[in-house]
């Protein structure tokens, strides 16, 4: 089909040229700063020589790194959590009828679908009408409360598309149910179930703004990013913020990868 | 079918209690806890549990709070019309393009979504404040010669932050709303003889409108619930409701309130979601 | 061989969904080891029977009775009746082995005896070599035959198969037929075979049943049940049959010869074990290849050829009754028997052996 050049495909590819610039113009001025170093010459900005140094800086900088720990831990906790309730939840609402899988499924997608500002202000709310204090225990679950609906639609997605025959043909040569989970069904959703992994590592390890509300003396990187802005600028913020970005970043390419060898599998 | 019953009945009930009871617990006991929080009350400090409106009249009488309201339910249509047409625009360069090109495009514009909200503030904040980027290289083009103060801490230094914070959220369901389009129809239209304008007004533009919705619907919930980008690029201006409601749970300790002005936020937010639903079913039947 | 013994009974079977009827009033026997064809067009309910037969689905009145015992309530992993499904269901995710191993796997089975079964089993259905392989890298008929293993490793009582030629092209479900019924012979259990083509049906079935709406038309061997079809609908499902109409004038009932009024007269004809009271109304029908072309038409019934049709091994000659042309007469003949000099528009005789003309007084008769 031709594809004429013409007026419109100019003004779309200007915009979104133009679009692309002011998304990414932040990530790149982060990135760029991070290696070269702003700094005040005269009253005006200028940038110094290119250096390892903001990451260097960031390396020996203890608590940064007692922060990371927590996140990567927050975030390991919270995804395996959500990968095992999502299964058990996925594997309910796909074997039976009626009202409680309905039921179920829309509270479940509720976090995902109110404003995390809403979701933060319940949870926090929450704990401490039963005197929980805020922390790690309280992030943790609220970020599992966060991925959870991802990860149960994903796996969700994977259980309906499996072939009702397999199910059948399982009981048929004499598989218990339990048996038919085991050999049959569970095997079937490793890709899924890693792409949810993914996904939901990303989601935890960038969550901001439910996390401020359950997060008490020490907290997750972007929670910790925040007080350093507000608190005042020290150098290594930029290289923190690069390598922050560069993981998600990494994490979500890795699952959009999964995603596509999900796509790409011949179907019997 | 039926496979080994007995056991059935029992195991079915247990599996249905974890089910639905572990959600409940966490997940909806705690926005009931939220709302009843709402109709509690502050005295001076204390928490008294009993059940009252004061804290819903207060936002209605209170003329301030009104302002504020309205104020940002329009920074929020705003940056969300914008958001629309330009991610419509975006999405439809992309849709344009050929399949494999495609799906690079779509990933380039949506991998800002999964990177730290947190540090794109930082950056925006870099570039837009009084010696940040954008005033540096005014000035070194010797275009001004005073930094502009206006790009940050202000309001449209909210709505500008907004609207590059949230633009990959409205490019995305509107690309997979056109990704739907059987491709067959593009291909009658063409072989009917009609140009590319016919086919944009008459094809795409009403089989994409419910990804348009959904990118409304989507863009106008969250930048009304946001209350870090007003705090962080708004200054003393930039006072937004999400705002408001978050303060309460800070310096201001006034959680009931505060719950009743986020009962008022989830309001405002499911009300839009259902009106856009039924302008898509109406425009549809039209 | 000894008198098979009846293995599987489905007594009144009786299946609605919600107020739609699907199955009335089954009665089948299933024996020992007889190759049995469920030959029926889709909507006829013959894919449910075999769900009720497995366990996929619960009869709505009537019950399943294996050897006389009532197994309507028994799971589907206890019941011992195997399935080869339409789209084989081979797990996608195991190999060869694992797949036709897994009835062993499930049931507890030490490993070397199971290798050593496994091994028997893929030798028996010619698959020697393609352990390794997944599904993916079979083709249609060998993806056939692994089914087909799994099924029969348990050693069940039945096995059950639910059209399993509907997705091999036309030149492979030839050999397939062949295939299925060497197997059956060899292992010498029963089958059960679901499927729409009357060609499959009648090149392997010992018995073949007929369905339609729900219902068992006619049961029978396939012979039986083409040359002495009891319904209309048997008469025109096997091959093709001329059919026509009229009333019974005289008879006894029973193997018996009774004569027959249709608007060509008097036919006298076979009427097997159907009711044939006097004024009943029947069909009599006669197979287009036992019709005769006599050039002499007054030695037969008078017809014109309204066209002859030549597909090498015979001819088909399409003729109307000169007396009442309405009525259509097909006739087949070997290439050899069509009477030289004979053209469209000619009048010829048509006859047939009193033998070949059989009385239709069921249903829609």
């Amino acid at each position: 089909m031709t594809r004429k050049f013409g007026l419109l495909s100019f003004i779309t590819g200007c915009v979104s040229l133009a679009a692309l610039v002011v998304i990414y113009a932040p990530l790149l001025t982060v990135w760029v700063f991070s290696f070269w170093k702003p700094i005040r010459v005269e009253g005006s900005l200028r940038l110094a020589d290119f250096s390892w140094d903001s990451y260097q800086k960031l390396t020996e900088n203890s608590e940064i790194l007692e922060t990371l720990r927590l996140t990567l831990t927050v975030g390991a906790i919270s995804t395996v959590l959500a990968i095992v309730l999502s299964l058990v939840f996925s594997l309910f609402y796909w074997r039976t009828r009626g009202i409680a899988r309905k039921a179920m499924q829309a509270i479940i997608l509720l976090p995902f679908l109110l404003p995390p500002i809403i979701v933060g202000l319940s949870l926090l709310i929450s704990f401490n009408e039963i005197y929980v204090r805020r922390g790690v225990l309280t992030i943790i679950i609220g970020h599992t409360v966060l991925v959870i609906p991802v990860v149960y639609k994903i796996v969700l997605n994977r259980l309906e598309s499996i072939n009702e025959s397999y199910i059948q043909a399982s009981f048929d040569l004499g598989a218990s149910k339990f048996q038919t989970l085991v050999y049959v069904v569970i095997p079937q959703l490793g890709l899924a179930v890693t792409s949810g992994a993914l996904l939901s590592f990303a989601i935890s390890f960038d969550e901001t703004l439910v996390t401020v509300f359950l997060s008490g003396s020490s907290s997750t990187l972007p929670i910790r990013l925040w007080s350093m802005m507000r608190l005042g600028f020290v150098p290594e913020i930029n290289a923190l913020a690069s390598s922050i970005v560069c993981v998600a970043a990494l994490a979500t390419l890795l699952f959009w990868l999964v995603k596509k060898q999900v796509e790409a599998r011949p179907r019997v | 079918m039926r496979n080994s019953k007995r056991t059935d009945k029992w195991a079915l009930w247990a599996v249905s209690t974890l089910c639905l009871g572990i959600p409940a617990v966490f997940i909806l006991v705690p926005i009931l806890a939220f709302v009843l929080n709402s109709l509690w009350h502050n005295d001076a400090g204390q928490l008294v549990k009993r059940l009252t409106l004061e804290n819903y009249v207060a936002f209605f009488t209170d003329e301030d709070m009104r302002k504020v309201y309205f104020r940002t339910v329009f920074l929020c249509l705003s940056a969300t019309v914008t958001n629309l047409v330009v991610g419509y625009i975006c999405a439809l360069y992309i849709y344009r393009q050929k399949v494999g090109s495609r799906l690079v495009l779509i990933l380039i514009f949506t991998l800002p979504l999964f990177t730290s909200y947190i540090i794109k503030m930082y950056a925006i904040r870099g570039i837009l404040g009084h010696r940040g980027v954008i005033n540096e290289l005014l000035i070194a083009a010797h275009v001004i010669q005073e930094p502009i103060t206006a790009f940050i801490f202000s309001q449209s230094a909210i709505f500008l932050t907004l609207v590059v914070l949230y633009l990959p959220f409205s490019v995305l369901p509107i690309y997979l709303a056109m990704e739907r389009i059987p491709e067959n129809l593009r291909l009658a239209s063409d072989d009917l003889g009609g140009k590319e304008s016919h086919e944009l007004k008459h094809i795409i533009f009403p089989l994409s409108l419910n990804g348009v919705v959904v990118a409304a619907v989507f863009t106008f919930v969250m930048t009304f619930g946001d209350f870090v980008t007003p705090q962080m690029v708004g200054g003393i201006d930039g006072y937004t409701f999400g705002r408001i409601v978050y303060s309460q749970f800070g310096v201001a300790l006034n959680w009931p309130l505060g719950s009743a002005l986020a009962v008022i936020l989830l309001a405002t937010s499911v009300v839009v979601a259902l009106l856009s639903s039924l302008l898509l079913k109406l425009g549809v039947s039209r | 061989m000894q008198t098979p013994q009846e293995l599987l009974k489905l007594d009144n079977i009786c299946k609605s969904y919600g107020q739609t009827p699907v199955l009335k009033n089954i009665n089948l026997s299933v024996y020992g080891n007889e190759f049995l064809t469920i030959l029926g067009p889709s909507g006829s309910g013959k894919t449910t029977i075999l769900k009720i037969l497995a366990g996929f689905e619960e009869a709505t009145q009537g019950v399943v009775l294996l050897n006389g015992q009532d197994i309507s309530d028994m799971p589907i992993n206890r019941r011992p009746f195997n399935t080869v499904f339409q789209d084989y269901a081979l797990f996608p995710h195991m190999s060869v082995r694992k797949n036709v191993g897994y009835g062993l796997i499930v049931r507890g089975v030490g490993r070397a005896q199971r290798e050593k079964r496994v091994d028997e089993v893929i030798e028996t259905v010619g698959l020697t070599g393609f352990g390794k392989r997944l599904p993916a890298e079979l083709s249609g008929g060998q993806r056939q035959r692994v089914a087909l293993a799994r099924a029969i490793i348990c050693q069940p009582r039945i096995i059950l198969l639910d059209e399993p030629l509907a997705a091999l092209d036309v030149a492979l479900r030839g050999q397939m037929c062949k295939f299925l019924k060497g197997m059956q012979r060899r292992l010498d259990i029963a089958f059960v075979f679901i499927t729409h083509d009357q060609q499959e049906a009648i090149a392997m079935s010992d018995r073949i049943v007929v369905m339609r709406d729900g219902e068992i038309e006619q049961i029978g061997t396939p012979e039986s049940l083409y040359a002495e079809p009891q319904t209309r609908f048997v008469a025109e499902f096997f091959g093709e049959n001329n059919l026509l109409d009229g009333v019974v004038h005289s008879g006894d009932g029973t193997w018996a010869e009774v004569e027959v009024e249709t608007d060509m007269g008097y036919l006298t004809c076979k009427s097997n074990n159907t009711a044939t009271a006097v004024g009943a109304r029947v069909a009599v029908a006669v197979r287009p290849e036992n019709i005769d072309l006599l050039e002499d038409a007054s030695r037969g019934y008078a017809c014109k050829i309204e066209d002859i049709q030549y597909s090498g091994a015979t001819y088909i000659v399409e003729l109307s009754l000169q007396k009442a042309s309405q009525i259509k007469l097909k006739c087949r003949l070997h290439g050899s028997r069509l009477p030289p000099a004979l053209g469209v528009g000619d009048i010829v005789g048509v006859t047939w052996a009193p033998g070949s003309a059989v009385v239709i007084g069921k249903r829609d008769a």
